[in-house]
């Protein structure tokens, strides 16, 4: 998807969504109550709950029910429901492979039709925000809203000790360096990564900046020939960006041990003076007290096919169950969810970007922070999704796997690179047989 | 009784024969049909699904005979988790099995007061669900904030630097204390109740022959809590062969694959991946791997 079309999105979305105009004629005639699954978040329950009462005044036969999963066991507690005989009316996805993989299974809703009924999301979303949750031209989701990663840093810290944003990757490893020499004991960035995805986030970073995204679309699509899948030997370089990291003492002696949530505590609370989070980790640190941040993006890499112009944007949203049996509720509060009104909340209790940005000018009180989150987001040159979800799921498995190794010193970037081909050249043969 | 009711005798006689044939058939029905239901029905589809490729939603299922097997035979991650396994299995029986004996038999003759108590704090990380072992003991191996790597620090003991989870090569070995933490207690209350039954009077005997301490427990206290021991091996190699819930909460079978055992390869097989059929194959190796080793536990204890 493209960042300048997301950009453009408050521009294109120019008619209010007019949720109670969506005319659900078999939502008089019974109560309904939708069942949605989300990843647990602080905030959601209570956005939720909020929007679903405003929700019942348009539809007073329809309740919603939220059930949240921690982010881990969300990925897999969703494909056995969705399988089984009750599952979720509505559930949360990120867009990319693990949505499309839902849709070509059959498990998600084709929700084309119903979307394009009056008040239906395909009236308040832009073609490129649609475009996040398509497959062969067709709605299998809603986007709601876009997630990122930046380098957060300690505002004091750099100010007490005269240190400035980096401009480029050498500049990082020069920036962990120095807090290094002023005190060794400080990790200068700590790497949660015994989940597997946050050095996924760097890695899917370090790909673009190095080999660049359109050098990259062949691998990751699987469309690239055999003799040239994942051959490029910026993949490798990419890893070795790795442990350059590593050897510059960014991050602490065991990053696979780590857990992410205490390196956002140990950045909160003053230990660690740069973490590198997603954009949603700025209402965590709000929510912790801490507000004396700053934000860069991942800088450059010198050499490398990219400018540093782009980030990685993963738009984030909701599914409908193919399996509901209330297909025209679930797409109507779905639809709700990227109204105007619905949006503006989301930006001000849950500090995310909204994908219909049409009332985002009328958001009050929100930090400054936030605010250049929305202005970078908004100025970016380019955008590619994380790698996680991206990817057919035994390649993703392996980048996963591989980064830990990689962090472990048990794989050097060559070894890498040289597994993660062979499993994509089985994924690609599995994927042409079907 | 006359020769002219002899035919009725016999009707009679085949007739109770017959209800109670049909007594007996009734009343092993719910168990045969919860068997049905939750052991051979399902068994049969796993191994009529191992032969197929299957996606997530059962939707298209591809004959490939019996290529998921070789895939397993020839799948290096299979054979750690089986490594991972038969680890578990046997260093449980080690240090649950070992280690509660020699609780048990502490408390049974070596403490004269409070043995109560200790049995108590013992026993009690049993009765903690898993998943919050799992949590607590993160917490305390975390390798920037955990409590034992502060202890560690403050008496100079060298740490691993990748961590207790993180490194791959203590990764299991640190699994296989939790779980010996959390279930050496119960070993010991098992092993106790058999010591307790034995009389008194064999060990005042034996101290008459000169046989006391080691030599006592040795020749007196173990054989006759045989059985006992073989229990709790048998439970052990069960909770062994059929551990996920410690390693998936711990380590998710990580780093890079190096705490895998069969239960959560298969769950990451099936659930992450979408590999229905070979998730399926997995099983069907793991039921013939538990099989054999349960009719060789039962053997074993039957000779006992």
């Amino acid at each position: 998807m493209s960042v300048h079309a997301i950009r453009g999105a408050a521009g294109v979305a120019l008619g209010a969504l007019a949720a109670g105009a969506f005319m659900v004629s078999a939502a008089q005639a019974e109560n309904v109550t939708l069942k949605m699954w989300a990843l647990t978040n602080a905030n959601y329950p209570g956005y939720i709950a909020e929007r679903a009462a405003a929700f019942k005044e348009l539809y007073p036969n329809v309740d919603v029910v939220l059930e949240s999963t921690p982010n881990e066991a969300y990925k897999t507690a969703i494909q056995v429901a969705l399988v089984g005989s009750e599952p979720p009316d509505v559930f949360f996805n990120w867009s990319g492979e693990d949505a499309a993989r839902l849709a070509r299974e059959g498990l998600a809703l084709d929700i084309t039709e119903l979307g394009e009924m009056e008040g239906g999301f395909r009236h308040s979303l832009s073609e490129a925000w649609q475009s996040s949750f398509m497959l062969d031209g067709r709605n299998f989701g809603v986007p709601t809203n876009a997630v990122t990663k930046y380098f957060y840093y300690n505002t004091t810290f750099f100010a007490e000790h005269g240190l400035s944003e980096p401009a480029t990757f050498g500049e990082l490893l020069g920036l962990c360096r120095t807090i290094r020499e002023i005190d060794p004991a400080i990790v200068p960035m700590p790497l949660g990564n015994s989940e597997r995805w946050k050095l996924n986030h760097f890695i899917t970073l370090l790909d673009e900046r190095v080999i660049g995204m359109e050098n990259t679309a062949a691998d990751y699509a699987l469309t690239a020939p055999d003799d040239e899948l994942f051959t490029n030997p910026g993949y490798a370089a990419a890893w070795g960006k790795v442990l350059e990291l590593q050897d510059a003492g960014c991050f602490q002696d065991a990053p696979n041990a780590t857990s992410p949530e205490a390196t956002r505590a140990m950045f909160s609370s003053g230990i660690a003076p740069i973490i590198f989070c997603g954009s949603w980790c700025a209402g965590i640190f709000d929510d912790d007290g801490f507000r004396d941040y700053a934000l860069f993006r991942f800088p450059p890499v010198e050499g490398g096919a990219s400018d540093g112009d782009s980030n990685m944007v993963i738009p984030e949203g909701v599914q409908i169950s193919a399996k509901t049996k209330h297909p025209e509720e679930a797409v109507a509060w779905a639809s709700f969810l990227v109204s105007g009104e619905s949006s503006l909340e989301r930006a001000k209790v849950m500090k995310q970007l909204p994908s219909n940005a049409e009332r985002i000018a009328d958001l009050e009180g929100a930090t400054e922070q936030f605010k250049w989150i929305a202005t970078d987001m908004a100025s970016l040159g380019g955008s590619f999704n994380v790698l996680d979800v991206l990817l057919e799921a035994s390649v993703a498995n392996a980048y996963l796997d591989i980064g830990v190794e990689i962090l472990n010193g048990t794989k050097t970037p060559d070894e890498a690179v040289a597994a993660i081909r062979e499993v994509a050249l089985e994924a690609k043969k599995k994927m042409n047989a079907n | 009784m006359t020769p002219d009711n002899r035919p009725n005798d016999r009707q009679q006689r085949d007739r109770r024969v017959v209800s109670s044939r049909l007594a007996t058939l009734l009343l092993l029905l719910p168990a045969l049909g919860l068997c049905a239901v939750f052991i051979f029905i399902p068994a049969t589809l796993a191994i009529a699904g191992s032969l197929f490729e299957i996606g997530i939603s059962f939707s298209n299922w591809r004959f490939v005979g019996f290529d998921n097997y070789v895939r397993v035979f020839n799948d290096a991650v299979f054979w750690i988790a089986l490594r991972n396994n038969l680890i578990i299995v046997v260093g449980s029986i080690v240090l649950q099995v070992g280690g509660g004996t020699l609780l048990a038999t502490l408390l049974d003759r070596g403490l004269p007061r409070y043995s109560t108590v200790y049995r108590t704090i013992i026993f009690a990380p049993m009765v903690i669900s898993t998943v919050a072992i799992a949590l607590i003991w993160l917490m305390i191996l975390d390798p920037n904030t955990g409590a034992l790597v502060a202890a560690m620090r403050v008496v100079g003991f060298p740490m691993p630097r990748l961590g207790w989870l993180g490194d791959p090569n203590i990764a299991i070995w640190t699994i296989l204390v939790i779980a010996a933490w959390q279930y050496t207690g119960f070993m010991m209350v098992l092993i106790l109740a058999g010591l307790q039954g034995i009389s008194r009077d064999l060990y005042e005997a034996a101290a008459l022959d000169g046989a006391k301490g080691m030599r006592a427990f040795w020749y007196i206290t173990l054989p006759s809590i045989r059985n006992v021991v073989l229990v709790a091996i048998l439970i052990t190699t069960i909770g062994g062969i059929k551990v996920f819930d410690l390693v998936f909460a711990t380590t998710q079978g990580g780093p890079a694959n190096s705490t895998q055992v069969l239960g959560t390869y298969i769950y990451l097989q099936a659930f992450n991946l979408g590999n229905m059929g070979y998730a399926n194959a997995i099983s069907v190796v793991l039921l013939v791997f538990a099989v054999i080793l349960g009719w060789a536990q039962l053997r074993a204890t039957r000779r006992a």
